[in-house]
């Protein structure tokens, strides 16, 4: 087991550097950072000044160097835009896609997991049908025109939720949350919502398959037989064995749900990374679209560490294989 | 109602509410597509961070609202005597906001920081050869040559407590890492900052010791950035914010027809023109003339003129809020060439006449580079302009592509013709001859944004004599001749004024100014 | 031999489930409005003189100020919208089925590659994926143009948009066919026909793509259709992102970003059209793909 996580971690190490050389030797596609520092009437000698000072005429192989050394020793550099410490500007926006992130998958949990069940135990039901049918409508509208026909239905005609933004968020110490106002909460239900919907259909389906699979093995046809009330073996028996698949694929998909908030969070102007990185894109912000792209490796790493071992600790017969 | 009378209407009622609501606490809450990226206001010379800094900085002269020059903390000026250059008298008893007190030393502190190599504005400190402190409230700008516009050309440039910005380690603009300036201010003008996260929002409070009173009655201002058009226009009309600009002009009559919101629209002094590779030998986009660059015959350049139908644009694409232009400035600005004010007419059989005389019967394709994210819908213009070209046989090969690699391309040649938006800094015609008329010349700074290199030796004659020229007469008889060359030559293809849109709600009362720069303190909510 | 077709277990379980029926005539009907735009369409939207702004910004036909040439109104430039949904469609299904192929053959050739030979060769090619995945779609699609923009000449570019869109697009979605294929592989190889194959000699590809391949295919064509869905929707979010494709080559994402902008301005055809296109034709093949789960997993029904 300790071998196994260890090498997994080091390999991890190697996917984030992997993702840091491919980002970084991106930028320089994205446009010229110069251009967009400096004003109209700044000189052409001005700009090339600029451009040799942030390094930007260096080779490539050194650029890349001093960006993955600073980054090893915890130093993440400056943005262009804002001059800030990339660190700070990240962390001060992390909270937000992570809230965000929870809220969503929480909703698609809590909506997700029991029309699965539903709609697995009445599998010819015109209620099901209908649910089938309106998430899959539902996973078939871009996001972002989801997000705007929330916000005009519900923030604008019906003016019950707010249209932009966090509302009002609470610090605590560094961790900006919007789960202590109720003008927080009402905030978040609308980019929540939009960002759950992928989220959704994928849980209730695969509860669904799951638990159609579970209720025709053996072992419950036997609970059956034995007169186990229904409620109890559908919820006790049935349900508990559909969790592992669940929580895995859940588990990964956590990893993508705050990678593409990066939509959401531009409907909504949400304030959490994804928002940054696209405001980086746009102004060629190289040092935050390098830091972003990386702590996002590191989240789909770390989901993914954790789900492997998850499943040596649930399925033994995993253990077995790996001790061997 | 016309633009000129709405606008002194909302101008009125902002004064007359100034004496009755005062007093009241009033936030106000508004929102732009850009948050300021700094509030340093000599590292970066871009329109959203001056825009906002005005609330906070001063310089020695500003602009009213009508655009003149008027006193801010210089009281006076006039030319030195002996000497090229100007004198400031400067006001007395204006304080910072942290209490310290403006004097003489602030502005060669101001200046010395502002043209220093760290500085993004320090362009505009190119005449200057030297500052002098008289005595505490008198200072001189000395200048190389003659230069009549200066007090115009750095109503922009702000004043920095020198014992603030110094003993906060901020004596130099930012130009890497942020330092204390970047998010932090001590200004002298009618707003301080109150707080700032920056990205999501930064709220302002008056500045009670201020020394003029054309101020509203705003008692905090808060500006959230809104990247998506769509997103605020929704925050608009739920109520969430009080003003959003700019608003995208098919969406006006949407807010208009509401209750409760209104919409405030003017001319920007943006020129929105397709220019040429006049230096290009060849056309680099086309299928089968490779070997000769058709827009290098002036011909050809008026073809594209008579070809595009501006008022139809005007009507779908701009929905009737454009104002055809014949020159590179809009009328009203110092230099506007009167005698030279029609425009080429819509006429696609003149061009294709032209085009004909010009050896291109068939008409020839080439390649059309467009921004898709800096003007007001100008992919949907160039999709328009392309289709127009089209219809008398110019064959456009469109490429929209974002801002960020814009210039870029540009720089690189990488274009056979293009669109260009050029508003004029100092709202004189000066401006553009010196950018975009003038030969490229890395080395005294001129022709920077003249992509296509376009070269007049007449007009390349003319610019230092514009610039010294002491007699409005004569120097307008200059610029005469400089829009007379240019248009002869078709040097550009003016288009339009672009237009200036925002929407409030109908209880706020503002003053919209053509620079497109926003002012706290002409706004009034009642 | 027909009627044998008919017979079979998925045209029967076709025959009786009426989404099913109706999701294919859909798509069938869209796939050859697009595949015959050229005869259908009155006007060509990649023609610039086909069409003009004058007409523009027309509505419905029903709506006033309608214009019996153009049924379903005209966009901002004066494009007959039923024409540009039509070219829309070809467009998003092109780029869509080809970026499907792509990332099908990548993904499946390098999941029964790592399958078969477990080890070193695996672990490389899942953390590969893990680059991947940690990469979103809308960094891939900015990288792919990056480097084409690097290496090709400036005039090419703009023709190839739709090849970087295509190939960007097919890189975000291989990861999920080399981890299906990758699975199913491990559970194939220790059966007995796999082994049997082994034993006798055969050449690793031999096995791999004809004894092996054909077993799992049942799952990969589930995730086909899916990911035929997603790169339809992907390739409309990239374009309201600002990274698709061009204005003027008219996908179903390029119409609606343009449609986007007429959200609230009275003028919803022009966003709405395309989008309940984009919509019908994705829950179409959403349900295909549905169906044919039910089908090749049995024990589902």
């Amino acid at each position: 087991m300790v071998y196994f996580i260890l090498k997994r971690l080091i390999q991890s190490v190697f996917v984030m550097l992997a993702v840091a050389l491919i980002a970084f030797s991106l930028f320089r596609f994205v446009g010229d950072p110069v251009s967009q520092m400096t004003g109209v009437e700044t000189s052409v000698e001005d700009r090339e000044r600029l451009r040799e000072d942030l390094g930007l005429n260096d080779p490539f192989a050194l650029q890349f160097y001093r960006f993955s050394s600073d980054m090893l020793r915890g130093d993440f550099g400056f943005s262009y835009r804002t001059r800030q410490p990339v660190s700070e500007m990240i962390a001060t926006r992390l909270p937000a896609t992570l809230e965000l992130g929870i809220v969503s998958l929480i909703i698609s949990l809590l909506v997700g997991i029991p029309a699965g069940v539903f709609t697995a135990l009445r599998p010819r039901g015109f209620a099901t049908q209908a649910i089938l049918l309106t998430t899959l409508v539902g996973v078939s509208i871009p996001t972002f025109v989801i997000g705007i026909v929330l916000i005009f239905l519900f923030g604008v005609q019906l003016g019950w939720l707010p249209t932009f933004g966090r509302g009002g968020t609470t610090d605590l110490g560094g961790w900006t949350t919007s789960f202590l106002t109720v003008d927080g909460w009402r905030s978040l239900i609308l980019p929540a919502l939009t960002l759950g919907v992928y989220q959704l259909t994928l849980t209730m389906r695969l509860v669904r398959a799951e638990m159609l699979e579970v209720m025709r093995s053996d072992y419950i046809r036997f609970a059956t037989a034995r007169g186990i009330p229904y409620r109890k073996l559908h919820f006790k028996h049935a349900l508990s064995n559909t969790m592992i698949p669940v929580i895995t694929i859940i588990g990964l998909q956590f990893g993508g749900v705050i990678a593409f908030s990066i939509v959401t969070e531009s409907v909504f102007q949400w304030p959490g990374m994804g928002l940054l990185f696209l405001e980086s894109i746009r102004f060629v912000d190289i040092p935050v679209m390098g830091v972003y792209l990386v702590v996002i490796a590191f989240f789909f790493v770390l989901v993914n560490l954790l789900v492997d071992m998850l499943y040596i600790l649930i399925d033994p017969r995993l253990r077995v294989k790996e001790a061997s | 109602m016309t633009r000129a009378t709405r606008l002194r209407s909302t101008t009125l009622a902002a004064l007359m509410s100034l004496t009755a609501t005062a007093g009241m606490a009033e936030t106000f809450r508004y929102a732009t597509t850009t948050d300021p990226q700094s509030m340093d206001p000599h590292a970066v010379s871009s329109a959203p961070v001056l825009s906002f800094l005005n609330n906070i900085y001063e310089g020695l002269v500003r602009r009213g609202r009508d655009m003149s020059i008027e006193p801010s903390l210089a009281t006076s000026w006039e030319p030195l005597k002996g000497e090229n250059g100007w004198r400031f008298n400067l006001r007395e008893g204006v304080t910072y906001h942290d209490g310290a007190e403006f004097t003489a030393q602030d502005v060669l502190f101001s200046y010395e920081r502002a043209s220093s190599e760290e500085s993004d504005v320090r362009s505009w400190f190119a005449p200057v050869s030297e500052v002098r402190v008289v005595d505490d409230y008198t200072v001189d700008f000395v200048t190389t040559s003659p230069n009549p516009l200066f007090p115009d050309s750095i109503a922009n440039f702000m004043i920095l407590d020198s014992g603030w910005a110094e003993g906060n380690d901020a004596a130099r603009p930012a130009r890497d890492a942020e330092n204390f300036a970047s998010r932090n201010t001590n200004g002298t003008g009618p707003f301080t900052l109150a707080s700032r996260d920056p990205g999501v929002e930064t709220r302002l409070t008056p500045f009670d010791e201020w020394w003029d009173d054309d101020m509203g009655n705003v008692t905090e201002a808060i500006l959230t950035p809104i990247g998506n058009a769509a997103t605020g226009l929704a925050a608009l009309i739920s109520g969430d914010i009080d003003f959003i600009e700019p608003v995208p002009v098919q969406d006006i009559a949407q807010v208009s027809g509401r209750d409760g919101l209104t919409v405030v629209q003017g001319e920007e002094t943006r020129i929105i023109m397709f220019g040429f590779g006049h230096e290009h030998d060849a056309l680099l986009y086309s299928d089968e003339t490779t070997d000769v660059n058709p827009f290098q015959d002036a011909r050809v350049r008026l073809a594209v003129a008579h070809a595009i139908d501006v008022a139809t644009i005007d009507r779908v694409v701009m929905r009737g809020l454009i104002e055809p232009a014949s020159q590179l400035v809009p009328a009203g600005i110092s230099g506007y060439s009167e005698a030279n004010a029609d425009r080429p007419a819509y006429d696609p059989d003149r061009a294709r006449a032209l085009l004909a005389e010009a050896g291109y019967p068939d008409g020839f394709s080439f390649g059309l580079k467009c921004t898709n994210d800096r003007y007001i819908n100008d992919e949907a213009l160039c999709r328009a302009a392309a289709s127009m070209l089209a219809a008398v046989g110019m064959d456009a090969q469109l490429t929209t592509i974002p801002v960020r690699n814009y210039w870029e391309q540009l720089r690189a040649d990488d274009y056979d013709m293009y669109l260009l938006g050029w508003s004029p800094g100092t709202f004189d015609m000066e401006h553009p001859v010196r950018f975009l008329l003038h030969t490229q010349d890395d080395e005294a700074k001129l022709g920077s944004w003249n992509f296509g290199n376009y070269s007049n030796a007449r007009v390349d004659e003319l610019l230092p004599q514009i610039q010294q020229e002491l007699d409005p007469a004569t120097r307008q008889g200059m610029m005469d001749e400089v829009v007379e060359i240019t248009q002869d030559e078709v040097a550009y293809v003016p288009l339009y004024t672009q237009p200036l849109i925002w929407a409030m709600k109908d209880t706020i009362d503002v003053t919209q100014r053509a620079d497109n720069f926003f002012m706290l303190r002409w706004v009034t909510v009642n | 031999m027909l009627w044998r077709l008919w017979d079979s277990d998925g045209v029967y379980a076709f025959r009786h489930s009426p989404a099913a029926i109706i999701a294919a005539s859909v798509a069938i009907l869209i796939l050859g409005g697009a595949l015959f735009a050229p005869w259908i369409a009155q006007s060509n939207p990649y023609d610039l003189s086909s069409f003009s702004l004058i007409d523009g910004l027309l509505p419905p036909v029903w709506q006033e100020f309608g214009d019996p040439r153009f049924p379903l109104g005209t966009d901002d430039q004066g494009r007959d919208m039923i024409s540009a949904i039509l070219y829309g469609a070809r467009l998003s299904l092109l780029i869509g089925l080809s970026a499907m192929v792509i990332a099908t053959v990548l993904g499946v050739s390098l999941g029964l590659a790592a399958g078969y030979y477990g080890g070193r060769f695996d672990a490389i090619v899942m953390r590969i994926a893990d680059v991947q995945l940690a990469l979103p779609a809308i960094l891939t699609a900015l990288l792919i143009d990056g480097i084409a923009r690097g290496i090709l000449p400036p005039s090419s570019i703009e023709n190839l948009r739709v090849v970087v869109l295509t190939i960007a697009i097919a890189l975000s979605l291989w990861v999920n066919f080399a981890r299906t294929a990758r699975a199913s592989t491990f559970v194939e190889r220790n059966k007995e026909y796999v082994q049997a194959a082994m034993i006798m000699g055969q050449h690793p590809l031999r096995v791999m793509f004809i004894h092996i391949l054909p077993n799992i295919m049942g799952p990969l064509l589930v995730i086909m259709t899916v990911d035929l869905a997603s790169a339809i929707l992907l390739e409309a979010t990239l374009s309201f992102l600002g990274i698709g494709l061009p204005a003027d080559s008219p996908s179903l994402g390029t119409l609606i970003r343009i449609g986007m902008q007429f959200l609230l301005s009275g003028e919803w055809w022009i966003l709405w059209v395309p989008t309940l296109f984009l919509v019908a034709l994705v829950v179409s093949i959403n349900i295909l793909g549905d169906f044919l789960r039910d089908t090749f997993n049995p024990r589902l029904r």
